[in-house]
């Protein structure tokens, strides 16, 4: 629920309760007044009667007139004067029932007891209380409506600084290292959350850099000291004195350094890639850089004894032409790497769509991670990063990269219109 | 042939400078970027090899340096980072060649022979072993004056051997010379035998001696009479 609508809820349930509690109350009061000016006229007509007595000894004519009625009925004893309610037919209303306040008290005229009966219609009070009513009804339809406009509008605006923070958040992206950008606010809480924001985001790029530095350095820092190992192997390998067994501990020295040599430079290329800085885009002719890469790596496809099909139309692609040589370069080497001995590779390629498939023993790994970082299989001497530079540079250009196994083939998918899922 | 070597490692300008000794290169050492300005300005080389990352020193003022006095030395980078700004802006400034550590000492000696073979040896596109003679203009191999059939690989192999000859190639060099990048799909360097025997071969049938010595399966070595 929207901080807004909560609030409201709140505030416009309570306002409601607040009014209808009031508007009893404001009832009763004024009800309450009225009834009390209806007396005061029954006691002033009470005053005139008794005066009557008084000075002539004799009942007033009794009066029945639309706002008043006047009576006397003979008592045998007196009785108490008492201000009544009653609900009786109304003459001047073809007798409707209606409200009547009375003052009933006893006069004696001649040691003859009275009981005289003022009466006044409630009408009157009756209809004036129904307007005030009506009006406050009114007010409080009115203000609850202005209330809840107030609050909208007052809401919208003043939350607007935390909305616009909120969207700054949602939107920001380590790697583009756009700073979150703040309309300054007048209001304190807000002001301190963007500012911790700003911190947060500031320190979090800060970290982020700092780390893909430290990455970029040790590889870099790692290079010296291997060039140095390779340069005394070369040397040692001058010896005419080493023997056979000797050379053996050397050749496996020469591969764990080249391992090194080319996990560092994935590593630095993935940064790189990562880091978006191989800008420069031209025009490639894929299906003729197949045919090219598929020449530079004959020699290791005979080798293994390979069977290579390709099924390739034109495809022209706007990218950086280093990348896209890294590309075909890590999927054939893969396909190669990976493949049986007198295996099989097939290539397809469409104005939209590549496919590699070769044949090869089945993943040892769970497959859905087989685009990251150092997923290999037990026994492969590879990095563990071609696939994953291959995803940082699909995910660069927007291409959709998928893993396929079926029949014992594995086969790699990369989608070039960006439009498909 | 005087060749200096600013590098700061000095393990690694050890090793570079007993491996370039052996084929009667006289190599001076630097390990600053001061030292090596003051080396600059006393002699003449006919190649610099040099560390663009010193300590007390871009390695690229010092190319600069270089350049603007007008020297004639041919100018080997090397570098950790293998970055492609510093690629172009080392080769803007004049460099020769560009090479990125870690490497082996046998892609250092092609480099630096090709270097100095351009600069100083003009007119001189002709490398003889013995009876054969590879013309790098033409790109070809003869024996006997006869041109010899070679695939691109072949030439580029027997060069290779040419400009580290008498010390023993590991198979790891020739994989990475040949193949570079790629040769990390291999999970063997097999296929490089079959190249060296075709080569070896087609030698020989020609007249040539057989030169093209294994060394216990680790590596080749091109050992002249």
């Amino acid at each position: 629920m929207k901080l807004f609508t909560h609030y409201s809820r709140i505030n416009i349930l309570a306002s409601v309760l607040a009014l209808v509690v009031g508007s009893i109350g404001y009832y009763f009061i004024i009800r309450t007044i009225l009834i009390h000016q209806l007396d005061d006229t029954l006691e002033v007509e009470e005053a005139e009667i008794l005066s009557h007595v008084g000075l002539k000894d004799q009942l007033p004519e009794p009066a029945n007139y639309r706002d008043q009625q006047i009576s006397f009925t003979p008592a045998q004893a007196p009785g108490d004067r008492r201000f009544i309610n009653i609900i009786r037919p109304d003459s001047f209303y073809h007798n409707e029932r209606r409200p009547f306040r009375q003052l009933i008290f006893s006069v004696r005229v001649g040691g003859q007891m009275y009981t005289a009966t003022v009466s006044k219609s409630e009408e009157e009070t009756k209809e004036l209380e129904k307007w005030i009513m009506l009006v406050t009804a009114g007010m409080i339809l009115l203000l609850l409506g202005i209330l809840y406009l107030a609050n909208r509008l007052l809401m919208r605006r003043l939350w607007q600084p935390f909305y616009q923070t909120l969207e700054g958040l949602r939107g920001f992206n380590l790697a583009s290292h756009d700073p979150l950008t703040y309309t300054p606010t007048s209001i304190r809480e807000f002001r301190s959350l963007q500012q911790v924001v700003e911190q947060m985001t500031r320190q979090i790029g800060r970290d982020y850099e700092m780390l893909k530095a430290f990455a970029d350095n040790a590889s870099h820092e790692m290079q010296t000291p291997l060039a140095i190992i390779n340069s005394k192997l070369d040397l040692m390998i001058q010896d005419q004195g080493l023997e056979e067994r000797h050379l053996h501990q050397l050749q496996a020295m020469y591969d764990a350094i080249s391992r090194l040599r080319q996990l560092n430079q994935s590593l630095l290329l993935l940064t790189k890639i990562g880091n978006y800085q191989f800008q420069q885009e031209e025009p490639v002719a894929l299906e003729s850089l197949i045919e090219k890469k598929l020449g530079q790596l004959e020699d290791l496809i005979k080798d293994k004894h390979i069977a290579v099909s390709t099924d390739l139309q034109p495809c022209r692609l706007q990218m950086n032409a280093y990348l896209s040589d890294i590309l075909l370069s890590n999927l054939l080497t893969n396909a190669i790497r990976h493949n049986y001995d007198k295996g099989a590779i097939r290539i397809g390629l469409k104005q939209d769509l590549l496919l590699i498939s070769n044949t090869g023993e089945p993943l040892s790994f769970d497959p859905t991670t087989i685009f990251d970082r150092f997923t290999k299989s037990a026994h492969s001497e590879g990095t563990g990063l071609g696939l994953a530079i291959v995803r940082q540079i699909c995910d660069n250009y927007g291409f959709s990269l998928a893993y396929i196994n079926e029949e014992g083939w594995h086969t790699i998918r990369i989608g070039f219109s960006s439009l498909e899922v | 042939m005087k060749l200096l070597i600013v590098e700061d490692e000095k393990a690694l300008s050890d090793s570079i400078s007993n491996y370039l000794e052996q084929e009667s290169f006289v190599c001076d050492q630097a390990e600053s970027y001061a030292g090596a300005l003051e080396k600059i300005e006393q002699h003449d080389y006919d190649c610099i090899l040099l560390d663009i990352n010193l300590q007390d020193g871009n390695g690229l003022e010092l190319l600069k340096t270089l350049k603007s006095n007008h020297k004639g030395d041919g100018v080997l980078i090397i570098s950790a980072r293998n970055s492609l700004e510093d690629k172009v802006s080392g080769l803007k400034l004049g460099a020769d060649d560009y090479l990125s550590k870690p490497f082996h000492l046998s892609e250092l000696g092609a480099r630096v022979a090709a270097i100095i073979r351009r600069r100083h040896a003009a007119g001189s596109n002709l490398i003889r072993l013995e009876e054969t003679l590879i013309d790098i203009q033409a790109r070809s191999v003869s024996v006997h004056g006869r041109v010899l059939d070679l695939t691109r690989k072949e030439y580029q192999l027997l060069l290779y051997f040419a400009y580290n000859k008498g010390r023993v190639v590991s198979k790891n060099a020739i994989a990475e010379h040949l193949w570079g990048d790629d040769s990390g799909g291999a999970d063997n360097y097999d296929f490089i035998y079959t190249h060296i025997k075709n080569l070896r071969r087609k030698l020989v049938e020609a007249g040539a001696g057989d030169y093209i010595q294994s060394v216990y399966g680790m590596g080749y070595k091109l050992m002249l009479p």
